[in-house]
């Protein structure tokens, strides 16, 4: 895309020669046309073909067989199944809560922390090394770890807990506390992206804003919300959409810490799809989760874009 | 900013909705898998998918077994495909597999629950096609019913599995108590034991929200004289009174502090670890449980341990009943060595492959020739109390299945949870095993 649009913008428009650089236009686009085909094959057969196929599964009265998936044909049933289904609902209030819940708090903390970064003189990339460390493992093995830290029997948190006289509550095998552990697993391994995405859009900010700032006398807590926060404004959208995209494909965690438990308390939209697919074999109801989601991050994204007030394309207008 | 960052920002964008609709590609990745056939150019030569057993290395059960297969057979060589732990994930790589087309593995392990599912979608081979009546004839009674779907028999029967009652002999003899008969007597032997500062907890088993719950479920619904579905699999009866008394009594275990309220996130391990670690008095758990809680680097209660049936509901007849677990052969209908996999089928149900798994693993043996032998009962108390036991398998002869089985393992958890009622949640759990069941597929 962005070869053939530097193509484009880049031929000077000479009224003399129009035609010649037209030719010519066209035969740089076909050019690009043929050194992309490769990669947008490749793209077309790993995404936008499940895509479809997915979304016509979902339409489709969808039948698995040692002779493969059939599709008998156009119903609207496995949306209705799946917006009628108790068990769908409470996903869906849960997904949501968890996404705000975690990218709200994953925002804040992640500011605070980059704030604190951007004023280190020294060590800073130290610092950035080890906040970096629970992003880089891989969330099974995360969740594996906290599943150790939250075990009833054994596990620290227990110990911590009772040490300072707060009980033995029963971490993952009660809803509450089972939905707020799980956060805390989120959070602790996501806030340092936050951070990492938010330090580079503070070091980007042009310096002289600020002295200008420091001579008008305005304090630091102004200048904060004044300068730094709406100059992070797309920063923070990014973080943001990012985040949330992540979080409402919630599966890792619920799948090694909880299984969905107690009851259905932390069973996110992914673990339905997953049980409904690879489980009961259910392909058509599962596609219809899956779709059902895939359009909610949309609207998701969408909204937080909104909430930023970040207009695609129209930042200098 | 610059037009060029603008334009930036609207690739980017463009990649958000991308990502954002990959998560629909998940639907779809069953269907494109293709039909290779890796393992099926050497004639004679079978791939055999199986989860691992017990044993690593050259002890490794399927390794020793396939060795003295190929001894038996030297024509016929067997490629292991070490297949997940997790039963589930199992399933899902088997039955994508098998749907789009692959001709390998030939021959795959799978849970004892799984006939209906698979035979109704045609991801096994029904089995009884091509093996005579006397060869099924030859297993301990229930098993092959439990292998049965619509008629036809989908899976040989490898080795079994079945609930116990495990429990501390020091203890019952200290206070000069006797292995408990019915579940209120040992709720309160383990209050007894508990009170005397003996053992933290009474009795530990799995109420996690899994599978393994609706095994637990399943043996008090039956001691209580429920059921969890008609006979026909078109109505469930999970709220009948039988069905909340079953509840009713494993939620009192946790609410008198016999069973700690962690239970809810307990499955087979950590019962294992609390009883192991000289915990609890009371364990229900498999077969393994017995060696393991009898090995000294995972156990502190060596020789301290005895084992028995289960218990039942005064006024029942004891023994209470026992589920059924365990794993059966089948075969994958793209299979192109139909034959050598029935001979090495036939092969794993002979007297010399059920006396390795029994003698040399301690799994116990599905014909009833191998588990009536001297030897294999003399060689440790489990498998000498097999036969005094009952059975009761899991209401898995529906294709809907696993869907019946989430609506049993979700509600029962949350019941345990305290989080509502157990009427409540026999009743919700109820109304979703009658979607489950009236749903083609099982739906959500």
């Amino acid at each position: 895309m962005a070869t053939i649009s530097q193509a484009t913008d880049q031929a000077p428009v000479t009224p003399s020669l129009a035609g010649h650089r037209d030719a010519n236009t066209r035969k740089l686009a076909r050019m690009g046309w043929i050194f992309t085909a490769p990669a947008l094959i490749l793209i077309a057969a790993v995404t936008i073909f499940p895509i479809i196929y997915s979304v016509v599964m979902s339409l489709n009265n969808v039948s698995v067989s040692g002779n493969g998936f059939a599709l008998n044909g156009f119903t609207g049933s496995n949306y209705s199944l799946v917006f009628g289904n108790s068990t769908w609902r409470y996903a869906l209030g849960f997904t949501v809560l968890y996404t705000v819940v975690t990218v709200v708090v994953e925002l804040v903390l992640g500011t605070l922390i980059a704030l604190v970064l951007e004023r280190l003189a020294a060590g800073r990339g130290w610092m950035m090394a080890l906040l970096l460390i629970p992003w880089s493992m891989i969330t099974v093995i995360n969740a594996e770890l906290w599943s150790y830290i939250f075990n009833p029997t054994y596990g620290a948190m227990q110990e911590i807990f009772g040490a300072v006289g707060l009980g033995h509550p029963n971490f993952l095998g009660t809803p509450t506390p089972a939905i707020a552990s799980m956060m805390v697993a989120d959070i602790w391994k996501t806030t340092p992206f936050v951070a990492i995405i938010v330090l580079a859009g503070l070091v980007m900010l042009p310096g002289d804003i600020y002295e200008a700032a420091e001579i008008d006398g305005s304090s630091g807590w102004d200048t904060f919300w004044r300068i730094t926060v709406p100059l992070l404004r797309p920063t923070l959208a990014l973080a943001v959409m990012f985040r949330v995209l992540q979080a409402f494909g919630l599966f890792d965690l619920p799948y090694v810490l909880t299984n969905g438990g107690p009851g259905t308390a932390t069973t996110s939209l992914a673990v339905l799809g997953y049980q409904a697919m690879f489980k009961n074999l259910s392909f058509g109801p599962g596609a219809a989760v899956a779709t059902t989601t895939a359009l909610l991050v949309l609207l998701g994204c969408l909204i937080s874009l909104r909430t930023f007030r970040v207009q695609v394309g129209k930042e200098n207008a | 900013m610059s037009t060029g960052a603008s334009r930036r920002y609207r690739a980017v964008g463009g990649v958000f909705a991308a990502a954002a609709l990959t998560a629909t590609g998940l639907a779809a990745c069953g269907g494109s898998s293709g039909g290779s056939a890796q393992g099926s150019a050497t004639s004679g030569t079978i791939v055999w998918s199986a989860s691992p057993i017990a044993g690593a290395g050259s002890t490794d059960t399927r390794t020793v077994l396939i060795a003295a297969f190929e001894k038996a057979f030297p024509k016929i060589k067997v490629t292991l495909v070490s297949a997940p732990t997790n039963t589930d994930t199992n399933r899902a790589t088997l039955a994508t597999e098998i749907s789009g087309g692959s001709a390998t593995p030939d021959v795959f392990m799978g849970d004892v629950i799984w006939p209906a599912q698979f035979g109704a979608h045609q991801l096994a081979l029904p089995l009884s096609k091509y093996l005579p009546a006397s060869y099924f004839a030859q297993f301990a009674p229930g098993l092959i019913q439990g292998a049965t779907y619509k008629g036809q028999v989908y899976g040989s029967p490898l080795f079994e599995d079945q609930g116990f009652l495990y429990y501390r002999k020091d203890l019952l003899d200290k206070e000069h108590m006797t292995v408990p008969t019915t579940w209120e007597q040992l709720a309160a032997d383990a209050q007894k034991l508990q009170k005397a500062g003996l053992v933290k907890y009474g009795f530990v088993w799995q109420g996690a929200s899994y599978e393994g719950l609706t095994c637990n479920y399943m043996e008090y619904l039956t001691d209580a004289a429920g059921t969890a579905t008609n006979a026909t699999y078109s109505k469930a009866s999970l709220d009948s009174a039988a069905a909340v008394k079953a509840a009713t009594f494993m939620r009192s275990l946790i609410t008198t502090g016999v069973t700690p309220s962690s239970i809810t996130t307990f499955q087979e391990p950590q019962a294992m670890n609390v009883f192991a670690d000289g915990q609890s008095a009371f364990l229900r758990n498999w077969d393994y449980a017995y060696s393991t809680a009898n090995t000294p680097s995972t156990s502190k209660i060596v020789g301290k341990v005895g084992v028995s049936p289960l218990p039942t509901f005064a006024g029942q007849s004891y023994p209470g009943y026992s589920n059924i677990g365990g794993w059966n052969m089948y075969i994958n209908p793209h299979s192109k060595h139909v034959a050598a996999d029935l001979t090495f089928i036939k092969w794993l149900a002979s007297n010399q492959a059920q006396d390795i798994l029994a003698t040399k693993y301690s799994e116990i043996p599905t014909t009833t020739a191998v588990r009536n032998s001297q030897t294999v009962i003399s060689l440790n108390p489990v498998l000498a109390i097999v036969g005094k036991t009952r059975l009761v398998p899991r209401p898995a002869g529906t294709p809907n299945y696993p869907a019946l089985s989430t609506a049993i393992y979700t509600n029962v958890n949350a019941a345990l949870a305290g989080s509502v009622s157990t009427s409540a949640a026999m009743a919700s759990a109820q109304s979703q095993a009658n979607s489950a069941l009236s749903t083609a597929g099982g739906g959500l």
